[in-house]
């Protein structure tokens, strides 16, 4: 798609342009400085109080944490919660995100204003927008119990954030609508690349509009589809403002996801090493679903 | 692609739900917004509001303190985008133009850090803080925001630079100009467009954060916007109109600037992150 040049062939054509390569350092030197401290460093200094070796009230090396996060039952509970919400949310992301992407890549009259009302739920920060579907979901006043009510299919107003499963339930839906844009983008951006040619010499052959899908559109959309996948998996297990906002994890502990339980085990019950532990599991598991798209972005630097 | 006239009525009915599924939580915080602080709680729910005022827009303006929170938002987040590009800038150039050893492997470095939650730092980053008397000031929030944005800034940066034929850098040094007048001279103006995009980016992602916020600030005269908003939520009483006026003023900002940017953004993503 963009065409990279290969600086590597320059260096050996006989103009030295590239004798200065140790100059590549002093360039990167400030953004690595900053890598190390403002993320190096307290990456590892997470682990290592996960273990109980840093920053806590008595150190020394200890499996305590890592064990009892396997008796936890709110852990587990939170652990539940956000492989639940990952997967209904980054599926749904991908299904609308591919539906609207499709729309918007034919020529369709007023593409400019159909692509920014498709953007606008992306721009909504997540803890506002927790708050937004906080008072749609709300008892009484709330818009979403307004039209159930007045389309007649409740009788009585649903306490929508005030029980276990439904709250959890509002939440996905609420994230389900601000994050699909995201995956749109990325989606159009491949439906955008693929060649005209393609679909000419399918249309030649006799194939059907699905046909066409199935055999043009998926096949070129495959790296797009892994690479918004990866993206968008880690982007939502990432999530905390809009759980947050919205319900705080409650009630009890039913809407919980990890990031939230811990932030409140490390900033609000003190439990450094405990709230690390889960910390380093969380970064643990996204290190290796990452693990794809990683390799795919590296393999195209030269 | 020749489509009959049934197809066409299906893809218009098809966006015209997107339209309203898309704008009607929008809809909903901005009327709300101007109701009154009884009406906006009344059951059932009126679509629009029976009497039209702005008295949560002044409330939360001159007594809540917003402006405050507003501005502190403001040079957190322009602060957070302005460092991340230019240091993104620098090693963006580094990246793209030198052959060094390990490159490949910071260059992962970089891209794989993008994937840490704000979680694993937010606890170390507090103690930090605490450490150099940063702790409460707009500054150390600058710095562990940058944590968020340094990274796809340095690979966005990379990438347009890529773009940039090699034959500039060539040219320039065969008049004479030096590495960093290169740069600045010759490859920034180039890329100027892919630059913004990325600094508004960085800017939209400080915007919207609230974890940082919310472990690294305690003092009410450096809360940002976000922060400010969710204080707002009371433990007795909430008062949805001042919320809902809150939210709308936290959400113009990121709308606007997406909606220019959006062009740049899909380009920055085809360029940046998916690449083929």
């Amino acid at each position: 798609m963009t065409k990279t040049h290969d600086i590597g062939d320059v260096s050996n054509d006989g103009t030295g342009t590239m004798r200065d390569n140790y100059k590549g350092y002093l360039f990167i030197l400030p953004a690595l400085l900053m890598l190390v401290v403002i993320l190096g460093f307290p990456a590892l200094a997470a682990f290592l109080q996960s273990f109980n070796l840093m920053w806590v009230a008595k150190p020394g090396f200890s499996l305590g944490a890592y064990r009892a996060l396997v008796d936890d039952a709110e852990f587990l509970h939170s652990l539940f919660n956000t492989v639940v919400f990952v997967v209904v949310v980054v599926s749904s992301h991908l299904v609308v995100g591919l539906s609207i992407a499709l729309l918007l890549n034919m020529d369709i009259k007023f593409k400019w204003m159909w692509r920014v009302v498709a953007i606008l739920p992306w721009t909504m920060p997540d803890v506002i927008g927790g708050l937004v579907w906080r008072f749609m979901f709300d008892t009484l006043p709330g818009i979403v119990n307004s039209v159930l009510l007045r389309t007649h299919l409740t009788t009585e107003p649903v306490d929508w954030l005030g029980q276990p499963g439904l709250a959890f339930f509002a939440v996905i839906l609420a994230e389900s609508w601000r994050g699909y844009p995201y995956v749109m983008l990325i989606l159009l951006a491949g439906l955008q690349s693929i060649p005209r040619q393609q679909y000419e010499a399918a249309e030649l052959d006799g194939c059907s509009a699905l046909q066409k899908f199935m055999y043009v559109t998926m096949p070129n959309l495959k790296h797009m589809f892994i690479i918004s996948l990866v993206l968008d998996t880690v982007w939502e297990s990432r999530l905390f403002g809009m759980v947050y906002s919205m319900t705080g994890g409650g009630p009890g502990y039913s809407s919980q996801i990890l990031t939230l339980l811990s932030y409140k085990q490390y900033f609000q019950f003190f439990n450094v090493s405990y709230g690390a532990a889960m910390a380093v599991v969380l970064a643990t598991v996204l290190f290796f679903i990452s693990l794809p798209y990683l390799r795919l972005s590296m393999r195209q630097q030269i | 692609m020749k489509k009959s006239n049934s197809m066409w009525v299906f893809i218009y009915g098809a966006l015209a739900v997107m339209l309203v599924y898309n704008l009607t939580p929008f809809f909903w915080m901005v009327v709300s917004s101007f109701k009154s602080e009884l009406e906006v709680v009344s059951y059932p729910a009126t679509l629009l509001p029976n009497v039209f005022t702005t008295d949560a827009y002044e409330k939360i303006w001159l007594q809540e303190g917003f402006l405050l929170y507003f501005k502190n938002s403001l040079t957190v987040s322009l602060s957070t985008a302005a460092l991340s590009s230019l240091v993104g800038i620098f090693a963006g150039y580094g990246f793209s133009r030198f052959r060094f050893k390990g490159r490949l492997a910071i260059m992962t470095a970089f891209l794989a850090t993008q994937m840490i939650p704000g979680v694993l730092l937010v606890g170390p980053y507090f103690k930090m803080m605490t450490l150099t008397g940063l702790y409460d000031t707009l500054f150390g929030l600058i710095l562990a925001q940058t944590s968020i944005t340094l990274p796809f800034s340095v690979w966005m940066i990379k990438g347009y630079m890529d773009t940039v034929p090699i034959e500039i850098d060539q040219a320039a040094e065969v008049d004479g100009a030096s590495r960093l007048q290169t740069l600045f001279l010759c490859i920034v103006p180039l890329v100027l467009p892919g630059l913004v995009a990325t600094t508004i980016f960085a800017f939209l992602l400080s915007w919207g954060d609230l974890l940082w916020a919310l472990c690294l600030i305690s003092d009410p005269q450096k809360q940002t916007m976000t922060l400010g908003i969710t204080q707002l939520v009371g433990q007795f009483r909430v008062y949805w109109s001042e919320i809902m006026a809150a939210t709308v003023i936290a959400s113009i900002i990121p709308a606007c600037l997406y909606l220019v940017l959006q062009r740049y953004l899909v380009q920055g993503f085809t360029e940046a992150a998916v690449k083929e």
